[in-house]
């Protein structure tokens, strides 16, 4: 029995000594903001517009989508699928929405406006800070034959993110996550890949995103840096403006 | 001359061979896709691994495409779920059109008692202008007896009355600018012959997806002081949703509204919900969830800012299938509508269509659905609150007992809540 337990006792001082420390996930964090362009890349960009494609080829649905944004968290996204019609969504002053053809109007309220506001974080990237207050580093996993960084992101309010970066690269290549929908908790895994150049932020310009069984692909094909964009554009459309209304009325 | 034989011979076989392979792929593509999507992890309860063992050996000995699409059929029969199947490529490419061809005669028909009978024919068409009514029998069609062929298919006891009138109606169609020579019963008991103009199907051409273009209509009319629509399909979206607000928003007045779902065999499943919106007030309300193998999703309600307050009336009968079960099993199990007819198709799972390495359609449900009342709509389908059913007699006398029976309970129900 001794012998056993000294066995184990100097595998572990071994295996322990072998390895490298992990990083911390704050470095982790702060290195794929400097591999994707550094804070200043980011700091500059105050506005953007970005055009992209969506496909869901289980049942041969393609869409386009553009999605405005101006610092520091304002959006408005349009999805444009043919026989759907469009779906719009936005954050303006604190007001998470989602107006669409076949739902209608809504306004998104706890962990999905949470949820929301922190997509509608201009540079998100960059302030991880502010949006996750507790990140770890959860030990390494291979993905695709590349070593990456497990680290948990966990926000005030919503589900914890968990992002993969490669150990390589330092780029961030997979997110797990459990994302909260009007329908319900729906577990999603993105992919991300194909990083390139965009105004001088690398990005992503393939994300595969699985939720449930449903598969599909957004490809950002262009990205428009600092353009003017009018306020207007982020203003509530009149039937979420009267959703507003009706509920600060009660 | 002998060479040109040979190449030919090895062209068939090369061909032959090619077409195995395919059929293999095509069955692997099935079998792998319910193993992998299948909302349960063993579907249908069934060890999936050995149907595979059980299954693949027979295709391998497959003598054409056509036995081979028979053994896959089989296979997913074993799940005992309706939205399973293999739609050969020829019918899967045309799909927008009937057995007969794309064209029809403009009458849309049941099977009461036994007989195809004629229960609306459409306005302006070769039909109508010939003197055909509701209430007629169909006795033939393109010289084949009806009453023969619904015999032969109500003697297998799997054949629903969905696929029924498909099938009937099929014998109603053909090529656009063709003709169909007809034989009717009258009301007088007379036998009618005619020959029918067939023209495309009434409605909008809508593409949504891998699904084949379909005709969507949609249409409304005012009886008395309550509202009626009626729309062939849960399509063509941001048309279908934009009238059906309309029609709500003209109906502010209305003493209630009658939307007739009869024949619809469903579509868009969110389309539900997102005209349940324009009828639910109250918020957090949902018509049934989804099961899929890792997700579970409500159908939510979104109440819209304007709300259509006054009774609803919900006409269904078991060719309503699919997202008109879910609407009209939803808002039943709220208590915001009240379904009359005839029990629904039972035939509620979503699915998804790919196209097979063979050419084939293969359609598979990727979720169970469970209406809010806890009835699985699968396999149940929605029972009426009032069961009421068309009568060759009824329909002969001008009369749709079913939108009657809906009509007179919203002026009672108006009626009362109008009383202090």
């Amino acid at each position: 029995m001794n012998r056993r337990m000294s066995l184990v006792l100097l595998w572990g001082a071994v295996s322990g000594f072998a390895a490298d420390p992990l990083p911390s996930a704050e470095s982790v964090l702060d290195r794929y903001v400097q591999v994707t362009g550094g804070k200043q890349a980011y700091e500059n960009r105050k506005t953007e517009i970005s055009h992209g494609t969506l496909e869901y080829p289980a049942i041969g649905v393609k869409g386009a989508i553009t999605r405005w944004a101006a610092e520091p968290d304002k959006y408005y996204a349009s999805l444009e699928i043919q026989g759907l019609g469009n779906v719009e969504m936005g954050v303006n002053g604190g007001v998470a929405w989602e107006n669409s053809a076949i739902l209608g109007p809504r306004v998104k309220t706890g962990a999905e406006r949470a949820e929301a506001i922190r997509e509608g974080n201009m540079n998100s990237t960059l302030h991880w800070r502010k949006l996750y207050p507790k990140v770890e580093n959860a030990g390494i996993e291979t993905i695709d034959g590349e070593e990456c960084y497990k680290i948990v992101m966990t926000p005030d309010q919503g589900q914890p993110i968990v992002g993969y970066y490669q150990k390589k690269t330092g780029l961030q290549v997979k997110i797990t996550t459990v994302s909260t929908t009007q329908m319900g908790d729906i577990p999603v895994e993105l992919i991300a890949s194909d990083y390139k150049d965009f105004g001088g932020i690398l990005e992503p310009a393939k994300v595969t995103q699985k939720a449930g069984p449903q598969e599909f692909t957004v490809t950002l094909d262009r990205v428009e840096v600092n353009p003017a964009i009018p306020p207007e554009r982020f203003e509530l459309p009149a039937e979420v403006r009267k959703l507003v209304d009706q509920a600060a009325a009660k | 001359m002998s060479r040109r034989l040979i190449l030919l011979f090895a062209a068939a076989l090369a061909s032959f061979a090619q077409a195995s392979q395919l059929d293999l792929d095509s069955f692997e593509k099935v079998w792998t896709t319910i193993r992998d999507k299948h909302w349960q992890v063993k579907p249908g309860g069934l060890d999936w691994q050995a149907i595979h063992d059980e299954y693949r050996p027979r295709i391998e000995k497959a003598a054409s495409r056509d036995e081979a699409r028979a053994i896959t059929q089989e296979m997913l029969g074993r799940l005992k779920q309706s939205h399973f199947a293999i739609i050969p490529a020829a019918i899967y490419s045309v799909l927008d059109q009937d057995e007969g061809g794309p064209g029809v005669a403009g009458i849309d028909a049941r099977v009461l008692d036994g007989e195809a009978v004629v229960t609306s024919v459409d306005p302006g068409s070769s039909a109508e202008k010939q003197g055909v009514r509701p209430g007629w029998t169909i006795q033939r069609a393109g010289g084949k007896e009806l009453k023969a062929i619904i015999g032969q298919a109500r003697s297998n006891p799997a054949v629903h009355e969905l696929q029924l009138t498909r099938a009937v109606l099929a014998r109603l169609s053909g090529p656009i600018g063709g003709t169909l020579d007809a034989a009717f019963l009258d009301g007088s008991g007379n036998t009618v012959t005619l020959k029918l103009e067939l023209t495309a199907p009434r409605g909008t051409l809508s593409a949504f997806g891998n699904l084949p273009p379909q005709r969507v209509w949609y249409e409304t009319r005012t009886l008395g002081s309550t509202a009626y629509v009626r729309f062939n399909l849960f399509l063509d979206l941001p048309r279908i949703m934009a009238r059906f607000q309309q029609t709500v928003n003209d109906c502010k007045s209305c003493d209630g509204l009658v939307i007739d779902l009869r024949g619809n065999p469903g579509g868009i499943g969110g389309m539900a919900m997102g005209m349940a919106g324009f009828l639910v007030k109250q918020p957090n309300q949902r018509l049934g969830t989804m099961y899929m193998r890792d997700t579970t999703l409500n159908f939510v309600v979104n109440p819209r800012a304007d709300v259509f307050s006054a009774p609803v009336a919900i006409l269904v009968d078991g060719c309503s299938a699919s997202t008109s079960e879910i609407f009209a099993g939803g808002l039943q199990d709220l208590g915001r509508a009240r379904v009359f007819g005839t029990p629904t198709a039972a035939a509620a799972l979503p699915s998804a269509f790919e196209r097979l390495p063979n050419g084939d359609g293969f359609q598979y449900a990727v979720a169970n659905y469970v209406s809010e009342g806890g009835q699985p709509l699968e396999g149940l389908g929605v029972t009426p609150d009032v069961e009421v059913k068309l009568t060759r007699a009824a329909l002969l006398a001008g009369h749709d007992p079913v939108l009657d029976a809906a009509v007179d309970w919203i002026k009672t129900e108006s009626l009362r809540r109008k009383t202090p």
